[in-house]
């Protein structure tokens, strides 16, 4: 199903979006843009390269909690938070982005144990994708080399396309095509011209090429493998690292989370958060022993974990290469480099 | 403007020198990172290694809490601009470096450049000192005449009323992700564990609440009156760009007007925090 909208009526579209459950879109401020909980039509942007951090938060907050509780004299109370069950839409996602939503379904859904946080959120979001058309890559990005076209559907329920003056939103499933019905008034009918606009831009956006690695994932798994006790490659990897969690937070496939009992007084919660391999603590144990105490020792265990681990547990590379760890490293650590080297060895 | 080129030449060959009659065991500079405008703090080992180092607009990275990864006995060759060769002389004065274990490639450097904005880091922003008040090395022309005062960035806060100013740092401050990027960058943050690190007592929750960030940001300006040196590492290296500076800077000068002394200018001076004097100000008491 292919519809337009005039681009002045978007404002239109994302109040009827808002009204039928929480909307996450691309927000422009003095820091950039990032993806936000719409209230406002006149907030969203479309004239961005990518957010800050990723919009992996809609799915998998940085903190919810999963019990409230109330201790104190008498028996304590406790209830499991209920999950989410309003509709939601994730507006503006480039292409990137929505396949790291694929490559997160392995752990959170296809490990044998389902997560029903990240379970509901998934059934209930309509993402509506965002490819790069016309669009120079940035220079650190290299989704390329991970197989991700710049007008990759997979992971996408919508796509959104400009054209002078209009938007074209293509359905490409049937949770896409059923917002789009939904939302019928608003829209007008394609036209034959605008089909071919849409393939012709989805073409030249396929013809855009990143920084390009050949990373094969059996063969870098292995390489890494090998590497593994290379301890002098490690350290020269991580020599500038500060093993801050910059680049896992703002990555959309980086998952780790802990999880606390935290109270004020008799009322808390048990909430679990994003965590980050590269905080000292991350393996701190009870005892004071820790097993990664040394940066470079966490450095490769984030790159392993994306390169290796991932790849011998789920088939997949736990990376989209948008770039985003190497555009907000303090010290511009480069991942892609970091497998460049190691492939080299 | 700072003529990079030949700074950078300068120290290539200051390097190799040092390396070469074993003066130094490593020089920890700046070396080309995935291209010219991000350079990455890189550490020369050998003479060889070296010629890999470079210097432009781009290295703002304060390198001086590397240091601090350095084991004490073993000399160290540091480039150091302006700011850096304060976070030198605090932290021997703190007793956490050693003055004989470090070489001093001073550099004076204006025109200095912000990689995320583009921007031209001035006194307006972080790092307004330029000549280094310590070196063994000037790799660079001094430079003087008045610059602007670093604190005249402060004068929009200063304005506001209390209640404002208030509502300005908990909308900032409760942008923070947790990441700790901002303590991670900056040399004068060595608490091992960090406080925020610490689960008996547990200072602030461990998940990233307003609450908690604001008692994490608020515990560490104050943990660093009196030793900033406003080289702004925190403020670039934060990933959702939290104007950390602006708070330091309004405690170095407070630090500065009351104690008439500012972080890491002489060896000799004690931390001004740690200096009681009879005849110190009680002004904060009242």
């Amino acid at each position: 199903m292919l519809k337009k909208i005039e681009q002045g009526k978007l404002s239109e579209l994302v109040t009827a979006l808002i009204d039928q459950g929480p909307l996450y879109a691309p927000v422009r401020d003095d820091r950039g843009v990032n993806f936000q909980s719409i209230r406002s039509p006149l907030a969203v942007t479309l004239d961005f390269y990518n957010s800050v951090l990723s919009p992996k938060a809609v799915f998998f907050p940085q903190s919810e909690d999963l019990i409230s509780y109330r201790l104190g004299r008498g028996e304590p109370t406790a209830k499991t938070t209920p999950l989410p069950t309003a509709q939601t839409i994730l507006l503006g996602v480039r292409p990137p982005d929505a396949y790291s939503f694929f490559l997160m379904d392995e752990l959170f859904l296809g490990s044998g144990i389902v997560d029903p946080y990240w379970q509901s959120r998934r059934d209930l979001t309509v993402v509506i994708g965002y490819p790069f058309i016309n669009q120079t890559p940035d220079a650190v990005d290299f989704y390329s080399s991970l197989g991700i076209s710049a007008t990759d559907t997979r992971g996408s329920d919508i796509f959104l396309i400009k054209k002078n003056g209009e938007l074209l939103f293509k359905g490409l499933t049937e949770k896409g095509n059923a917002l789009l019905a939904k939302q019928a008034a608003l829209f007008t009918e394609a036209t034959g011209d605008d089909e071919q606009y849409y393939l012709a831009a989805l073409a030249q956006g396929a013809a855009i090429v990143t920084r390009n690695l050949d990373c094969d994932p059996k063969r870098t798994a292995s390489k890494l493998e090998n590497l593994f006790a290379d301890t002098a490659f490690w350290e020269q990897m991580a020599a500038a690292c500060i093993s801050c969690g910059t680049c896992t937070f703002v990555c959309p496939t980086c998952h780790c989370f802990d999880i606390a009992d935290e109270n004020i007084f008799r009322d808390g919660a048990r909430r679990r958060f994003w965590d980050a391999c590269m905080f000292t603590d991350f393996t701190l144990e009870a005892s004071g022993h820790n097993p990664r105490s040394r940066v470079y020792q966490r450095l490769r265990q984030k790159v392993c974990h994306k390169y290796s681990y991932y790849i011998r547990n789920f088939g997949v590379i736990s990376c989209v290469g948008c770039g985003r760890c190497t555009r907000s490293c303090p010290v511009n650590i480069d991942i892609f480099t970091i497998i460049a080297e190691a492939m080299k060895k | 403007m700072t003529a990079f080129k030949e700074i950078e030449k300068k120290l290539i060959q200051q390097a190799k020198e040092l390396l070469e009659r074993g003066e130094v065991a490593q020089v920890i500079a700046y070396g080309r990172g995935y291209d010219d405008q991000h350079p990455m703090p890189y550490v020369a080992k050998t003479v060889a290694d070296a010629d890999n180092l470079v210097f432009n607009e781009f290295c703002t990275f304060n390198l001086v809490g590397y240091l601090m990864r350095c084991p004490p006995g073993i000399k160290v060759a540091i480039v150091v601009k302006g700011a850096d060769s304060r976070a030198v002389v605090q932290l021997i004065q703190e007793a956490k470096l050693r003055r004989e274990d470090l070489v001093l490639l001073g550099i004076p450097a204006s025109g200095m450049v912000d990689q995320k904005t583009g921007k031209i880091i001035d006194a307006q922003t972080t790092g307004g000192q330029i000549n280094p008040v310590l070196c063994d090395y000037l790799l660079g022309e001094e430079k003087y005449g008045r610059t602007e005062s670093p604190y005249q960035v402060l004068k929009p806060l200063e304005v506001m009323g209390k209640d404002d100013r208030w509502q300005f740092w908990q909308n900032e401050l409760s942008r923070c992700l947790r990441c700790f990027a901002c303590r991670k960058a900056c040399p004068m943050c060595y608490c091992d564990p960090c406080f925020m690190d610490q689960s008996r007592p547990r200072w602030a929750d461990k998940s990233p609440t307003a609450e908690g960030s604001i008692m994490y940001h608020l515990t560490r300006f104050y943990h660093l009156a009196g030793r900033c040196i406003d080289c702004g590492n925190c403020s670039r290296s934060c990933p959702v760009d939290i104007p950390l500076y602006l708070f330091h800077k309004k405690l170095a000068q407070d630090c500065e007007e009351m104690f008439g002394q500012a972080a890491g200018m002489r060896i000799e001076d004690k931390p001004v925090m740690v200096d009681f004097r009879v005849e110190d100000t009680d002004e904060m008491l009242k």
